[in-house]
């Protein structure tokens, strides 16, 4: 039973849809401050290259070195957004073009590359985060893969998606994140400060990126290959819009796209030949749809991007 | 205390002094990263030289590698001037690029003095059309250009890797080695472009047809009425609505100009460089974003472009013939990242002055007091 | 802050000279004491005065005057928005000094601006939590915003979404936040500007409603109809100082509204030499039955007909808001028409935008200089070539001729005397009087049959004023019919031939040159029709 066609896309949407989420959950604290964060792809990347090296060299009991290199891989994405907080935040740079000279910096053919070179991280990462069976519970008919039989870092990625959600919407400091983002103007009245906000919410951002970064390295793909992501920082972007800035429609989102990409492969193997081109383009057309669908008003204003989102802050003159 | 305050001119030497002192500054910290990574600075940036001027070869090779990366900077120069955040360049490049060789695949028998006009055209009026529609939905819904040319760029990409990989289409060599591995179809010969030159420096036509239309461009800004417009509405766009400018229309056109120029850059690949359609190595070289980062660093100023994508043109250049166990994967796009970072953190100053002290008291003209 | 309680009313000693009718009203501390507040601004403008004002408590104190008069600054003043320059300022008998507007919110201060401070996607009850301390319960704060509504007639419900409801409603939000933080006093700034009748009518009843607990409400108006019908005492002020204070029971609107508009500029007839003569003959400006959609009702214009004739220079009268700007644009075809015509020199209009009414001869300088007249950071000569460079010589074909352009500029800035380095000068670094030269001289030098100038002299020093206002009647010389959109009836009273008068949307009086009636001008600006009682 847990062989069918359906029970294996779920899974593998969920293993494929990890990453996703994980950008995508970062991504939507920093956007609903008002921040709009290109560089994910890039986060992602370093705290990619980050987790390697430190699974690859340190040396330590298993769950040691997995815990630091996850942490490792969180503190390298918020260093890298405190860049692009710094540029937009402060010296007011256009937040467009400062998260895409961060993926250009720490991207594919940048920093990460050139750090995994130095690093030489050649072989497999020695600790990686496989599917784990909890409580023996793995052979269950449809829940026993699908929730019993997931990585740590999958169930991580469920527990940040509560947390998120409680956050925005069922605590103070989440309203006020969420005033920020759509009237910095009247959340400074409010006595809030801008600023701040944006800067942490963006770091925090950077972190979950990070972390998504290490669902690829070590745990999809464990060997290290220079932009391993593969776009999924972009794609992480698409779903933020996608899923109408809130965790738990994202999560959806986050696993609609999983499995997509891995429907095509698995569609080949069972007989059906849809090109995969098809498939992928899927997400960003659907995204695009979206976004023209909101835009031009045809959806209600509740679902549509923090008002703020994209510029910054200046307080007026008095 | 340190206060950023807006300043009032914007002098001119500062127009110079800020992109020379990004590329001081990022040759620095990029010095400061290859130290610390146990290599030897000087003598990794000499090799950069030497590969990239070092001779006539080196120079070819540099302008034929700038070459995609002028258009797509006078790409991303023409949009970015007036606000519009194409990102779609890489997008646009990839059609122009599947535009152009469709072109000359079907008509590469009928010579060069038809093909190769066929090829420009096709490219420029793919990237065009692709351009065009996020643009569209800009103007007319207020939709956010940067996600949607974003998402493009990667249907862009799809579309592609379908004509090559994932069917057997025109575009698709299907004799020979093309039997095993899914590969482009090279144009005929007569449709290859030109090189200009001699005595072993040979400067594509694409970086020619680069230089006139960056010339264009900067005329079109200054002669025109056109480009008075695209000035104003650049500047502010209630006052160009105040005088009678149709500001959705100027956006679109822009957007479409952007577009075509990309486009061009996609079809100069296949003309001057690869000879065919290429999905695999056009989404590893990404060229439309290194354009961003030419057209920041030359300040969307369309004449600069020309040297800096020289400039970034080496960089590439110099980085892929010396990949290898020496020399570090990721260092041009490092150095490239760092280009760009310090060009727009630069930026600022020229916005603002650094003031020390205090806040100034409220300055309030009695337009403020109002009621 | 705590206010204190009532007591012996030495602190709070009025400084001598100064007869203040509040000692005779209330035995008690007076809520609010302002003595002798001066605050000025660079470029030096004093926008209030030496100003004195007494709040009782349980009263609700109108706070008269027309734009400009130093309303809004005495009231950022009070709610810690500014520091005052000199004077005092004395809560319940108590001197008080904010450094801050949460000083004034923790002082029990709080005031309702004109522009909200509510996020528009939050719910009510979001809204409310936003501010507010303690716990995070919407429930909780649902249920205080229907008790309170219930309370005070400010009934709203907690969760719709702040975008949805109407502006009323919104306002009665802002209300009630300010009654939630247990404000002492309440600052109404305008707040029927964006109210139906029956809306202002229900905000009133709930004005009294929050005095009879012994609340303070200063209630910030240009209206005297309403302000004879809600408040209890009335303090006017004029070009930022206090001209009185009286008991509104004791008083008539006609008295008001000399007191707000009065005379602070001897006006002699023999000031200005030369005066441009009017052309009956040619009607240059035709608008009949012209309505447009404003932002509100109350700055929509409506049926309205408006004529102006060749070297005519016809004032519009009104406080700002009242659809001026409004008329403006749809006359100029900027903002859609809903209904009318304008035909301008005879030839109508076929409301196809700017190009056609420059095409048309119009010319239009709008209130907003910097940002709809001008672009800020081109060049002077771009900026004065906006109008003609579609046309040769400053074109031909597709092609710019920046000798023309240049050339074009030299000459404005010679004839107009536009003080600037050079023609090549970003036009925001010129002062506020070149900038609006540079407007002009664009728009006059096109020789056009019509030109609408809004407010252009607001914020300009006195040179520059006197300069805009010669350069308009240059303009009215040369034949131009000059449409003049102003705040200030003594520009209106110097220049017009004929003075008209709007108020929310409608034309409600016409004055002839030398039939200039003050009193009536200003009861027409404050709502006042001949049908609500004696003059």
């Amino acid at each position: 039973m847990n062989e069918t066609f359906v029970i294996v896309i779920l899974v593998s949407a969920i293993f494929y849809g990890t990453p996703l989420l994980f950008a995508a959950l970062g991504e939507i604290l920093a956007e609903r401050s008002g921040v709009l964060n290109l560089g994910v792809e890039g986060m992602m990347l370093m705290g990619a290259v980050v987790g390697s090296v430190i699974s690859s060299r340190m040396g330590g009991p298993g769950w040691l070195v997995l815990l630091v290199a996850t942490l490792a891989s969180m503190v390298a994405g918020a260093l890298t957004a405190l860049l692009h907080a710094f540029a937009t935040i402060t010296l007011r740079v256009n937040q467009t073009v400062s998260g895409l000279a961060l993926t250009i910096l720490t991207g594919a053919a940048g920093l990460s590359s050139y750090l995994a070179n130095v690093w030489e991280l050649k072989n497999p990462a020695i600790h990686q985060f496989a599917r784990i069976d909890v409580l023996g519970l793995k052979d269950l008919p449809i829940v026993g893969p699908l929730l019993f039989h997931q990585t740590l870092l999958t169930y991580l990625s469920w527990v940040a998606v509560a947390a998120c959600s409680w956050y925005l919407f069922r605590t103070r400091t989440g309203l006020n994140l969420r005033a920020v983002g759509e009237s910095p103007s009247t959340a400074d009245a409010m006595g809030l400060n801008v600023a701040r906000t944006r800067y942490i919410h963006t770091m925090v951002g950077g972190a979950f990126a990070g972390l998504g970064g290490i669902a690829f390295s070590l745990s999809i793909v464990p060997t290290w290959v220079d932009g391993m992501t593969a776009g999924n920082g972009w794609i992480a972007l698409a779903l933020v819009i996608f899923g109408f800035w809130r965790p738990v429609w994202t999560m959806a989102g986050a696993y609609l796209f999983g499995a997509l990409s891995s429907l095509s492969l698995i569609m080949q193997a069972r007989g059906f030949a849809i090109p995969p081109e098809i498939l992928n383009s899927l997400p960003y057309v659907m995204t695009v749809v979206v976004l023209v669908a909101v835009s031009a008003g045809w959806s209600s204003r509740k679902l549509s991007a923090p008002d703020a989102l994209g510029t910054a802050y200046e307080r007026e003159a008095r | 205390m340190i206060r950023l305050e807006p300043r009032l001119t914007r002098p001119k030497w500062l127009s110079v002094a800020v992109p020379v002192g990004s590329i001081i500054v990022a040759a620095i910290l990029g010095a400061l990263l290859i130290t610390l990574s146990g290599n030897d600075a000087g003598a990794t940036y000499g090799r950069i030289g030497d590969r990239a001027f070092g001779s006539v070869t080196a120079w070819s090779d540099t302008i034929l590698a700038a070459t995609p990366l002028l258009l797509t900077g006078l790409a991303a120069a023409a949009a970015f001037k007036m606000g519009l955040f194409n990102i779609g360049g890489q997008g646009q490049f990839v059609m122009g690029a599947v535009a152009a060789s469709g072109a000359g695949l079907l008509l590469g028998d009928l010579g060069g003095f038809v093909a190769i006009p066929a090829m420009i055209l096709a490219g420029m009026l793919a990237g065009a059309v692709w351009a065009a529609i996020p643009g569209f939905f800009k103007t007319r819904f207020g939709t956010n250009e940067v996600i949607t040319t974003l998402m493009f760029n990667y249907i862009a990409a799809n579309i592609a890797s379908f004509l090559i990989f994932g069917s057997e289409s025109f575009w698709r060599l299907l004799t020979g080695s093309g039997k095993v591995f899914p590969q482009g179809k090279p144009i005929a010969e007569d449709a290859v472009w030109p090189a200009f030159g001699g005595g072993g420096f040979n400067m594509p036509l694409g970086f020619i047809l680069g230089c006139v239309a960056a010339v264009a461009l900067w005329a079109l800004y200054r002669y025109t009425r056109f480009g008075f417009e695209i000035g104003v509405v650049s500047d502010s766009p209630e006052a160009a609505r105040y005088a009678g400018i149709n500001v959705p229309r100027t956006g679109l056109a822009i957007m479409t100009l952007s577009g075509a120029l990309a486009g061009l850059g996609g079809a100069s690949d296949v003309g001057d460089i690869r000879h065919l359609l290429d999905p695999k190595g056009l989404g590893q070289t990404g060229y439309g974003y290194t354009g961003i980062v030419v057209a920041a660093l030359a300040r969307w100023n369309p004449i600069a472009v020309i040297p800096v994508s020289i400039l970034l043109g080496a960089l590439a250049n110099a980085g892929r013939s010396l990949q290898g166990a020496t020399f570090p994967a990721g260092l041009v796009g490092t150095l490239q990242g760092l280009l760009l970072f310090c060009a727009v953190s630069g930026e600022f100053l020229t916005r603002y002055r650094i003031r020390r002290g205090a806040r100034r008291p409220a300055k309030a003209t009695a337009e403020v007091i109002g009621a | 802050m705590t206010p204190g309680g009532t007591g012996a009313d030495a602190a709070s000693a009025a400084s001598p000279g100064r007869h203040s009718t509040s000692d005779a009203v209330s035995g008690a501390h007076p809520a609010v004491s302002m003595r002798g507040i001066t605050k000025r601004f660079a470029g030096g403008v004093v926008a209030n005065d030496g100003v004195d004002l007494d709040v009782a408590p349980g009263e609700v104190h109108a706070l008269l005057g027309e734009n400009g008069a130093g309303k809004s600054t005495l009231s950022n003043v009070l709610t810690g928005l500014y520091r005052q320059d000199e004077g005092t300022v004395s809560l319940f008998g108590q001197p008080v000094s904010f450094t801050s507007p949460k000083d004034a919110i923790a002082a029990g201060v709080a005031m309702v601006h004109q522009h909200f401070r509510l996020v528009t996607k939050f719910t009510v009850a979001e809204n409310f939590l936003l501010g507010s301390g303690g716990n995070f319960d919407a429930k909780h704060a649902a249920e205080r915003i229907t008790a309170l509504g219930k309370e005070y007639g400010l009934e709203v419900d907690p969760n719709a979404n702040v975008w949805e409801l109407s502006v009323g409603e919104q306002q009665r939000v802002e209300i009630l936040k300010a009654l939630d933080r247990r404000a002492k006093v309440l600052i109404l700034d305008e707040p029927t500007a964006v109210l139906t009748p029956q809306e202002s009518d229900a905000l009133f009843a709930t004005m009294r409603r929050m005095v009879e607990d012994g609340r303070s409400v200063i209630f910030i108006s240009h209206k005297l109809q309403e302000v004879m019908k809600v408040s209890d005492r009335v303090t006017t002020l004029r070009d930022g100082k206090t001209v009185g204070t009286v008991v509104t029971k004791e008083t008539t609107s006609a008295e008001l509204a000399r007191l707000m508009v009065g005379r602070s500029v001897v006006f002699n007839e023999d000031d200005i030499e030369d005066r441009p003569e009017a052309d009956p003959d040619r009607l240059v400006l035709d608008v009949k039955n012209l309505s447009a959609d404003g932002v509100r009702p109350q700055s929509s214009p409506k049926n309205v007909d408006l004529q102006v004739h060749a070297g005519e220079i016809v004032a519009i009268c009104g406080v700002s808001g009242n659809g001026q700007r409004e008329l403006a644009a749809s006359i100029y075809g900027i903002r859609k028409r809903t209904s009318g015509t304008v035909a301008v020199d005879g030839v109508q209009s076929m409301a196809k935008g700017p190009r056609e009414s420059t095409k048309l001869g119009l010319a239009f300088i709008p209130e907003d200089r910097l940002k709809t007249g001008l672009s800020a950071s081109l060049p002077i000569h771009a900026n004065l070539a906006l109008k003609g460079y579609r046309f040769p010589p400053m074109s031909s074909g597709p092609f710019l001729k920046h000798k023309v352009m240049r050339a074009n500029a030299e000459d404005l800035v010679k004839r107009y005397g536009i003080k600037t380095p050079s023609i090549d000068t970003p036009t925001r670094v010129l002062s506020g009087g070149n900038v609006q030269k540079v407007l002009l001289a664009r728009e006059i030098g096109s020789k056009p049959h019509v030109l609408i100038a809004s407010t252009p002299t607001r914020g300009l020093d006195v040179g520059a004023i006197e300069t805009v206002r010669s350069l308009l009647m240059d303009a009215a010389r040369g034949g131009t019919g000059v449409l003049l959109i102003t705040e200030d009836l003594d520009e209106a009273m110097a220049l017009a031939h004929r003075l008209v008068v709007m108020f929310e949307g409608r034309i409600v009086g016409e004055f002839l040159r030398g039939d200039f009636d003050i009193e009536k001008i200003g009861l027409l600006m404050g709502g006042h029709t001949d049908k609500d009682g004696a003059a």
